[in-house]
């Protein structure tokens, strides 16, 4: 006789680990993978070879600092699909309908597009490397500027897949992500602060938005080799509300 | 096993199911009738947990559908209207997926791996890509997936859609094998299908359940009037203010 308990029950990890599988899998098989894991690595590599050759310094500072600009146009894309294509192709009904939590499915594909973005970052590796061939850079200061990127891209993927569940096709996910992403390295950015702390001077809105909102502060201590326990509580903390709001959304639209 | 007590769901201002109460038991298969957009899919979308009534409660197998929706999803096979899967995955590398997702793992996976291809006569495209699958194979795959973790309860939503006429009449001995010890809903629009292969009819129109019995009656009941199954059906819709 058939019974609701014969089959075992999921564990978390395990349903979660399925479904990173499965699409970690669907990033190998589509373009847009290899289109933006080239495209990354030799856009990172080749602005790393300009500045590096001109200023002939042996650090990646140069690196670490072009990063708060690409990651806000390249992580939107990996991240727009993970839901809109889920709801283009209605197999988030099927997905949705398996014994798993939201969390469960949340975290599995956050998984696949975090690995996707672990592996163009280590096809940056190749920078290091070479500067410790040609003299003899700070190990610390690489360590700590490779844990701001990895960091400051964990909350762009977690933002960008949040906008996903929200949005009803990839491209309008990707340009609002694009977007939101893009105010969080704007609005630390000097000039932004300069111009709106001197439009409205009383209110400081600039040095405000700087420090509470943008990721600049943050990322910049980092590339100063400064791990502080506010910036990774803070990049931490938005990544981690944003699967959480990602999984409120997926079970919100039960209602 | 599946209890459905005065179950509304509200869109807005739109009520696509409304009060509706049944219950099917164990061994018992239930054709759910009725045109599109009349609430079938509605209703069969909150028995598999994936939408919420607004009003009323569903149990599946004991479990209360809003407040146990993990122990509800473990104990139905659903296959969702349109039949999604997941084109770019190879049918065998689907179906493991599934079984991941179901708890399945190791000896007892490729036991209940092994029925499911024998029974869906599955292994001529064990292989392929899903993308390259016929139309009857994809409502096979569907099938196999649901029935995987060996559910109490199936429920289909329009599994004959897009099948030809032997495809259909291989489906109804296929769901026939399956009714001992299972409760089995399904959705269709096609009323031969609906009466060849269930006991019991579930009619609804505008999100209104208008009826609830056994093909027998409804057939003898038509007999007595002089009509047949069809006209009566839809005399029955008519009188209900629906324009069939």
């Amino acid at each position: 006789m058939s019974g609701a308990t014969r089959g075992a029950r999921c564990g978390f990890c395990a349903g979660a680990r399925a479904i990173a599988g499965r699409e970690f899998a669907a990033y190998l098989d589509s373009k847009i993978a290899y289109v933006y894991t080239i495209a990354f690595v030799l856009l990172a590599n080749l602005v790393f070879m300009n500045g590096f050759f001109l200023t002939g310094t042996v650090d990646m500072t140069g690196f670490f600092e072009l990063m708060p600009w690409l990651l806000p146009v390249f992580l939107p894309a990996v991240a727009m699909r993970l839901w809109a294509e889920e709801r283009r192709t209605r197999t988030i009904e099927l997905l949705l309908t398996m014994p798993i939590r939201p969390l469960q499915a949340v975290l599995g594909k956050y998984a696949a597009a975090l690995s996707l973005f672990l592996l163009s970052l280590a096809g940056t590796l190749p920078i290091p490397v070479m500067l410790c061939f040609l003299g003899d850079p700070d190990l610390g200061l690489i360590v700590s500027g490779y844990l701001g990127v990895l960091l400051s891209g964990a909350m762009f993927l977690a933002l960008g897949m949040f906008v996903s569940a929200l949005a009803s096709d990839q491209i309008v996910a990707f340009v609002i992500a694009a977007l939101f992403s893009s105010l969080f390295v704007l609005t630390g950015w000097d000039a932004f602060v300069a111009v709106a702390d001197g439009r409205w001077p009383a209110l400081s809105l600039g040095t405000l938005f700087c420090e509470w909102f943008s990721i600049m502060p943050h990322f910049e201590a980092f590339v100063r080799g400064v791990v502080g326990l506010s910036s990774l509580a803070y990049l931490g903390g938005l990544s981690l509300l944003f699967l959480w709001a990602n999984a409120l959304a997926l079970e919100l639209n039960r209602e | 096993m599946i209890h459905v007590e005065n179950v509304t769901k509200r869109f807005g201002a739109v009520t696509a199911v409304d009060s509706v109460s049944f219950a099917i038991g164990e061994g018992e298969v239930v054709g759910f009738l009725g045109k599109n957009g009349a609430g079938k899919s509605t209703l069969l979308k909150m028995l598999c947990t994936w939408l919420l009534p607004t009003r009323g409660r569903i149990t599946i197998a004991g479990h209360d559908a809003a407040r146990e929706p993990l122990a509800v999803r473990q104990a139905i096979g659903y296959l969702p209207e349109h039949n999604a899967l997941y084109e770019g995955m190879k049918v065998d590398r689907f179906l493991r997926f599934a079984g991941r997702l179901r708890g399945l793992d190791g000896a007892r996976y490729a036991e209940r791996r092994d029925w499911v291809v024998e029974r869906c006569g599955l292994e001529a495209v064990l292989s392929r890509w899903i993308h390259q699958c016929s139309k009857g194979y994809r409502q096979r795959i569907g099938v196999a997936a649901a029935l995987l973790h060996d559910p109490p309860v199936l429920i289909l939503d329009e599994p004959t859609h897009g099948l030809d006429a032997l495809q259909v009449a291989a489906f109804r001995q296929f769901i026939d094998g399956l009714r001992a010890g299972r409760a089995i809903l399904f959705s269709s629009h096609v009323l031969a299908e609906v009466t060849s292969i269930s006991q019991r009819l579930l009619i609804i129109n505008d999100g209104v359940l208008l009826a609830d019995t056994p093909v027998a009656t409804l057939r003898a009941q038509a007999t007595a009037r002089g009509v047949d199954l069809e006209e009566a059906l839809l005399d029955m819709v008519r009188a209900a203010g629906g324009k069939s």
